[in-house]
């Protein structure tokens, strides 16, 4: 007989990734794919080819670190 | 079907429950809450729990009148109150009371099995000790846990396997490359290659001669009152600015055959570098590394348990030949110092 046994693929998450987060993620990850190594870069970067901020405004470096600080504490 | 042979060989028997006088990883520090909880590990049944302080306590879930399991019974602070008769254990192991009979010989003895406890980087650890222990060895990590400069997440998952095939896989790195050869982060690298073991002050290094920073291309053992491994991989550019993706290793037996893995991904990384990664690994990069762990576990359970007793080890093989020896040494070690060999 089978024994049981714990195996949870996400252990690090406390509630499914929102549709904002996945498009946020996509932008992160092909910036970086593009090269892009400082704060600066990264935040034009999704200001041009990633979503808006959460209520629609231009990012900004404050308002982009702020976020991942809440999101990746 | 598993066939498990029964092995005489005192040796082999310490060996399969685990070897003694260690600090091991027993479960996420989420497991135990405001309920007490039992777990099987190395060759003992566990009762957990919490006092009102938060700290933990674990005591053998074996009540000394009559064996009965501590866990399903009541916590008062820093003591369990035997479901089936009232009789209060101490977390240091003291019968307290015996209700039934107040004043008898068992009051007051010190006559169940204690274990020390330390919780730490997002688990809990017990000192597996088969007698009382006063004050248990300091607790020491690699800095990849410890140091400030890094940051790190927990994984755990239990795999049906002895848990010496887990320890095996990790000190193979060169499965890397063809196990997960599809994977986001071990594409590159040579596929033939020569291993080298070079010693260190907690044990020592296997890695590929002559290739560094390219895929899983060593991976260390280490001993520190704690058996742990150590390897890192380089992260793809897609993994932004930061230091090599690496893994804190620890597995710890379960029974024969079942074993908890614990891996501490970790990276050298701080401030907003940091944080985007973190955000990283919760949106995707867990469920990646996820993937690939997955690969190792479904290999692992499907080895027959006796699989390692017919093998042709080619040189790749000497880094899992080393630490085979090594542990066989320290059991038989043991055995010598508990007068049982």
């Amino acid at each position: 007989m089978a024994v049981e046994r714990y195996l949870e693929p996400h252990q690090a998450r406390q509630r499914p990734a929102t549709l904002f987060e996945d498009l946020l993620g996509d932008a992160i990850e092909r910036a970086f794919g593009e090269g892009v190594q400082t704060l600066p870069e990264l935040v034009a970067y999704i200001n041009r080819s990633g979503p808006a901020g959460e209520n629609g405004e231009a990012w900004t470096e404050p308002s982009f670190a702020a976020l991942m600080q809440r999101l990746g504490h | 079907m598993h066939v498990q042979t029964i092995s005489i060989n005192p040796v082999d028997r310490l060996l399969s429950k685990g070897l003694q006088n260690l600090w091991y990883p027993v479960c996420p520090s989420d497991f135990v809450q405001d309920k007490p909880v039992s777990l099987r590990r190395f060759g003992y049944k566990i009762a957990l729990w919490r006092d009102a302080a938060g700290q933990v306590h674990a005591l053998e879930d074996h009540c000394p009148h009559r064996g009965a399991p501590l866990s399903q019974g009541v916590i008062l602070g820093d003591r369990l109150a035997c479901p089936y008769h009232g009789v209060e254990v101490r977390c240091d192991g003291t019968v307290t009371k015996v209700p039934g009979s107040p004043g008898c010989k068992l009051e007051g003895a010190r006559a169940a099995l204690d274990f020390h406890v330390h919780e730490a980087h997002g688990a809990i650890f017990l000192f597996n000790s088969d007698t009382h222990v006063d004050a248990p060895p300091a607790f020491r990590m690699p800095e990849e846990l410890t140091s400030p400069e890094y940051s790190n997440f927990l994984c755990y998952a239990e795999w049906r396997t002895d848990y010496r095939y887990a320890i095996d896989n990790v000190m193979d790195p060169m499965h890397g490359t063809f196990l997960h050869k599809q994977s986001h982060s071990m594409a590159d690298g040579d596929s033939k290659a020569t291993f080298q073991v070079r010693e260190t002050d907690l044990g020592f290094v296997f890695e590929k001669a002559g290739q560094r920073g390219v895929n899983f291309d060593w991976t260390e053992w280490g001993e520190t009152d704690m058996h742990w491994m150590r390897l890192e991989i380089p992260y793809p550019k897609t993994g932004g600015p930061g230091g090599n993706f690496a893994i804190i290793a620890c597995v710890t037996p379960i029974s024969p055959e079942l074993c908890a893995v614990f891996f501490w991904r970790c990276r050298r990384v701080q401030g907003w570098m940091r944080d985007t990664w973190r955000f990283l690994y919760r949106n995707r990069l867990e469920a990646r590394h996820w993937t690939v762990l997955e690969q190792d576990r479904v290999m692992m359970e499907q080895m027959e348990l006796d699989a390692n007793e017919r093998e042709n080890l080619y040189q790749h093989d000497i880094g899992l030949v080393r630490l085979r020896r090594r542990l066989r040494r320290l059991a038989e070690e043991q055995l010598e110092g508990s007068g049982a060999a």
